[in-house]
């Protein structure tokens, strides 16, 4: 949890409780006004009393000698982030706590290893279990599942369904032109022939194609070929086999196929009431335009990837925004103390429609995806974050990010830099003064320093920080699970066994 | 200690990386080899008592900088710290704000110095603190310039110490301190540091990389596949691995005096600026004492801790360093064999060594330079590669005080390491690697270790099937001083000559 208060030159200061906990909101703003509840009413009364419905709480709250409770308030002006990561998903604080006892009791049980010159791995594993299971009763216990299969259906589905909408929207000239136009191959031709026409206009399109193709496969040995991306890896261990690609081919298929039934029928039972067609004809009706109306979504990705290009072409950004050092200082004299580090950082939102639609589709498609894909504990190659999240504030005018990360704040940086740059860019690239980016996914945070530089202008010192374990990374974390997990099974084959020491 | 001891007749330096003779002309030679014929040195810490530059005038007479083409019997580098700068003449509100904040703010800028490792409570320092630096409260000493000549013999470097300082001193230059560096090479031709490992093999390799055109005349060198970094790691104003120009101080002057120095005029710049930065870099220095004995003796009884059989302090500083005394990289099957009389060093550790069964995860050189070996999976493999490869530093050290002669018993003489690095983006490359991966308490899915040899007292895990062993390290390396200095180019050096 952390408190912060943002400056700017744009807007008066704003105060930002960002707080990261487990189980439902209201009970957690009751424990946190039991634990600071009249540090927080003190806090509170430094502030301008809202505009709007809150007003008058707030005077009840900030009344001397006030008792009122502050939850209902502090709940009415929370935001929930638009995309956030969470590391270690599926773990608790109650677990990892008790996780990392058992690791700790293991390791005090093992020493420095001598004793154990020649155990093989199987003894070795029954041996320490033996002795942990007196101290740890719950290693009896089944192991409660980190994601269960509820959450993960709902989150594909959830994907599915953004990506049916965009979908929708995507296909719209062409679901118009097929009210039109009688002949459905003319509607194929008309849309094809505009996206190759919108697709020349883009002068660098090939550089996006060659963004999500990957190039050959890795050498046996070696040094690895340099790749600027791992969207690209990606996509190339997906693609990369026929049967894989066939796969692919099919999925796909069987999506739009579900897609323009769902559409045709959603549609159809709307327009059914309005037309004395039989119902079966106008679902077929319907199913027809909205499958016509796909063949218009390259086109459309065409003329939104020109009206970004030629955004993109004129945008200012701001390379060298200057830090004042007196506030520089005061970030780093709070940042490395222990295994963790916290950011807060505000930029401006990018003006006009487009920017407004797309920061929104981008964070919510992101968001989406890392539900499904992060389900690891890490982000990709990034194994350092504990919690991440940006969210909408001022109306959508400004874009706050938090995160709690491993290391110090420049590897933190350099990661983003280094093997998140694509999501970054994608996440910040509609925000004022980002570095110049191409297709909201090309360059923008490639450029290191220049990102940094941005980075570090849009941060607040962050004034007050909790981290429940300060000495556990995201991969310690990880580290204590899958040992306990060991330690949770009666009896481990050898290869299994041999796997688990390794992170003893 | 991975410390990048020249090794004589470096083929790599032969090549100097595609620089043409126009472009060598201008750099220092220290940058593009680190004059490995030349095994005699004498470090000379300054202090500038009178503002000015005329004093480089003199020295220019006596003692020029050496440029980066050719071989001479007797080569010199100067690099200058941020008050060293001030004292020179440079304003402090125009000029030095042009430079790199951590080279103004220093290395003992206390958050710096915590991210370093340097306080005195994690026992890497000198009981009592620094004795030197640039910056006059932070240290007893304060050194504004450290000159460093190198020489054939002791006899010769004697000679022209003497002549050099009776120069200096009329001018206004004063000897703070100096330090005796020597390259004494064993009878197999290679160095080795004071606890006896043969080491300076993994060194980055430069090449032009981006918009930077090879002047005619440079040749051409491909891109060392595992070891090469763009130019702008080592050199501002070439393009850096962030993919720009690295950042260079630009300071602006009257018309007629930049008329003056027209090899410092940016190409495209408006009239007035003079780039000084071009063909210079930053020279991180750090003495680092060693108490060999000390060492020695407590990883005999660290062994004897353990013991299992087979386990010996040798043995075990194999481990702590990850490379075997002659400089060969440990493998799970031992050791990489050698390639042309030199240890292999075009491996990585994913593939090789993923558990650190051979190389332990937490050993020194795998702290200093992870390759490929922080990628969880084969996916990750090249990006993780690449990234670690955005963090290198071109190291320029040498040994001072003598070879103990028993390793065992303390002779109560001082001895250590002079580390010297060159980097454009001090924070990215030479700190990133300090607070990382050598400080890192959890680098590689370790936990509550650092660096067995430069880091604080505590555990270090060597890896082994079916169980790691762990042993209790002290401290055998602390920090008598240090800081940053920037190493000018020579047209920059004339131009420092010319400020009052």
């Amino acid at each position: 949890m952390s408190i912060s208060v943002f400056e700017d030159d744009h807007f008066d200061p704003l105060l930002v409780i960002e707080a990261n906990f487990d189980g439902p909101q209201g009970p957690f703003w009751a424990q946190l006004e039991a634990a600071i509840g009249p540090q927080l009413r003190e806090i509170l009364r430094y502030c301008e009393r809202p505009a709007g419905r809150t007003g008058e709480t707030f005077d009840l709250i900030t009344r001397p000698g006030s008792k009122h409770p502050l939850a209902p308030f502090l709940e009415a002006h929370t935001v929930t982030p638009m995309i956030f990561h969470q590391g270690n998903r599926g773990l608790d604080r109650r677990r990892i706590d008790r996780e990392a006892e058992l690791f700790f009791a293991a390791q005090e049980t093992l020493g420095n290893g001598a004793r154990y010159h020649g155990v093989d791995a199987v003894t070795l594993h029954r041996t320490l279990r033996s002795s942990l299971r007196g101290t740890f009763d719950w290693l009896g216990e089944p192991e409660p599942v980190r994601i269960p299969g509820r959450e993960r259906l709902a989150d594909l589905a959830k994907l599915a369904g953004f990506a049916m909408v965009a979908l929708l929207v995507l296909s719209f000239p062409g679901v118009l032109l097929a009210l039109i136009v009688p002949n459905g191959w003319v509607v194929v031709s008309v849309s094809l022939l505009a996206a190759l026409a919108t697709g020349r206009l883009i002068k660098d399109l090939p550089d996006l194609f060659r963004q999500f193709s990957g190039s050959a496969p890795a050498p046996e040995s070696g040094p690895p070929p340099r790749m600027r991306d791992a969207f690209a890896r990606d996509a190339m261990k997906s693609a990369g086999s026929t049967v894989g690609f066939v796969r692919l081919a099919l999925a796909a298929a069987l999506f739009l196929a579900v897609y323009v039934a769902l559409a045709a029928t959603v549609f159809g039972a709307l327009v059914a009431p309005l037309t004395p067609a039989p119902f079966g004809e106008t679902i077929a009706a319907s199913a027809r335009v909205f499958a016509l109306g796909l063949s218009s979504v390259p086109f459309s990705l065409c003329a939104i990837l020109l009206w970004l290009r030629r955004l993109e072409d004129r945008d200012p950004c701001h390379d060298d925004p200057a830090v004042r050092p007196e506030r520089l200082q005061d970030m780093m004299r709070r940042e490395d103390f222990i295994a963790q580090n916290h950011m807060g950082s505000m930029v401006l939102v990018k003006p006009g429609l487009l920017r407004a639609v797309l920061i929104r589709a981008g964070l919510s498609g992101l968001a989406l995806i890392l539900r499904v894909v992060a389900t690891s504990g890490y982000l990709g190659s990034m194994r350092t974050i504990h919690f991440a999240h940006w969210a909408m504030v001022g109306n959508g005018s400004r874009l706050m990010f938090f995160s709690n990360f491993d290391g110090s704040w420049e590897s933190y940086l350099d990661d983003f830099i280094e093997k998140a740059h694509g999501g970054l860019t994608l996440a910040w690239g509609n925000c004022v003064g980002f570095p110049p980016a191409r297709f909201l996914s090309l360059e923008g945070a490639t450029h290191g320093r220049k990102f940094k530089n941005w980075a570090r202008h849009s941060m607040a010192t962050t004034l007050f920080w909790f981290s429940a374990y300060r000495d556990y990374t995201v991969n310690q974390i990880e580290r204590h699970a899958r040992v306990a997990s060991g330690l949770r099974q009666p009896t481990l084959s050898p290869e299994e066994a041999i796997a688990w020491t390794r992170d003893l | 200690m991975d410390q990048g001891l020249v090794i004589p007749e470096d083929t790599r330096d032969a090549t100097k990386w595609g620089l043409s003779p126009r472009q060598l002309g201008r750099i220092q030679g220290l940058v593009v080899s680190g004059f490995g014929h030349l095994p005699v040195t004498r470090a000379l810490f300054l202090k500038l008592d009178r503002p000015g530059g005329g004093w480089l005038k003199a020295l220019e007479k006596v003692a020029p900088i050496t440029p980066a083409t050719g071989r001479l019997n007797r080569s010199t580098a100067i690099a200058f710290t941020c008050a060293g700068l001030k004292r020179l003449g440079f304003s402090d509100t125009a000029d030095i704000p042009a430079f790199a904040l951590p080279f103004r703010e220093g290395m003992h800028q206390p958050d710096r110095r915590r991210r370093l490792g340097d306080e005195e409570k994690n026992g890497t320092v000198i009981p009592g603190g620094p004795l030197w630096s640039g910056d006059p409260a932070a240290t007893p000493q304060t050194v504004h310039v450290l000159l460093l000549l190198y020489a054939a013999d002791e006899a010769d470097l004697a000679d022209w110490c003497a002549q050099v300082m009776a120069t200096l001193e009329p001018a206004g230059v004063s000897l703070v301190r100096h330090l005796d560096l020597s390259l004494r090479l064993d009878p197999d031709g290679r160095a080795r540091e004071h606890f006896g490992f043969a080491d300076g093999f993994s060194q980055p390799v430069p090449y032009l990389a981006g918009p930077d055109s090879a002047d005619p005349g440079g040749g051409h060198a491909a891109r060392d596949p595992w070891h090469g970094v763009p130019m702008g790691e080592v050199l501002m104003s070439y393009t850096n691995a962030h993919d720009e120009a690295a950042p260079a101080p630009i300071v602006q002057r009257p018309a007629d005096i930049a008329a003056k120095h027209p090899d410092l005029k940016p190409g495209g710049a408006p009239e007035g600026f003079l780039d000084l930065g071009a063909d210079g870099s930053y020279l991180v220095v750090r003495e680092l004492r060693q108490e060999v004995a000390a060492f020695w003796n407590s990883l005999d009884v660290a062994a004897r801790t353990l013991g299992c059989p087979g386990i010996d302090a040798d043995w075990l500083a194999d481990r702590i360093v990850g490379r075997e005394h002659d400089g060969d990289l440990l493998c799970p099957a031992g050791a990489h064999k050698t390639v042309n009389g030199q240890p292999a060093n075009a491996v990585g550790f994913f593939r090789e060594d993923f558990h650190g069964l051979g190389c332990p995860l937490g050993s020194h050189v795998r702290r200093a330079n992870p390759r490929d070996g922080l990628a969880a999976t084969e996916a990750d493999r090249s990006a993780l590669f690449n990234a670690a490869n955005n963090h290198r530093i071109l190291r320029r050290g040498r040994k001072y005080g003598e070879t103990i002669a028993n390793r065992l018993e303390d002779d109560g003489k001082e001895r250590g390491l002079l580390f010297m690095c060159l980097n454009t983006d001090i924070v990215r490359q030479f700190e990133f690697i300090q607070q990382t991966w050598l400080l890192n308490r959890n680098f590689a899915g370790l936990y509550g270790e650092t660096d067995p040899l430069l880091g604080p007292k505590g555990p270090f895990t060597i890896p082994k099937d079916p169980l790691r062993l762990k042993v209790e390290v002290e401290t055998y390396v602390k920090m008598v001083g240090g800081d940053y200095f920037f190493l000018p180019s020579l047209p920059a050096l004339k131009f420092m000559a010319d400020l009052t």
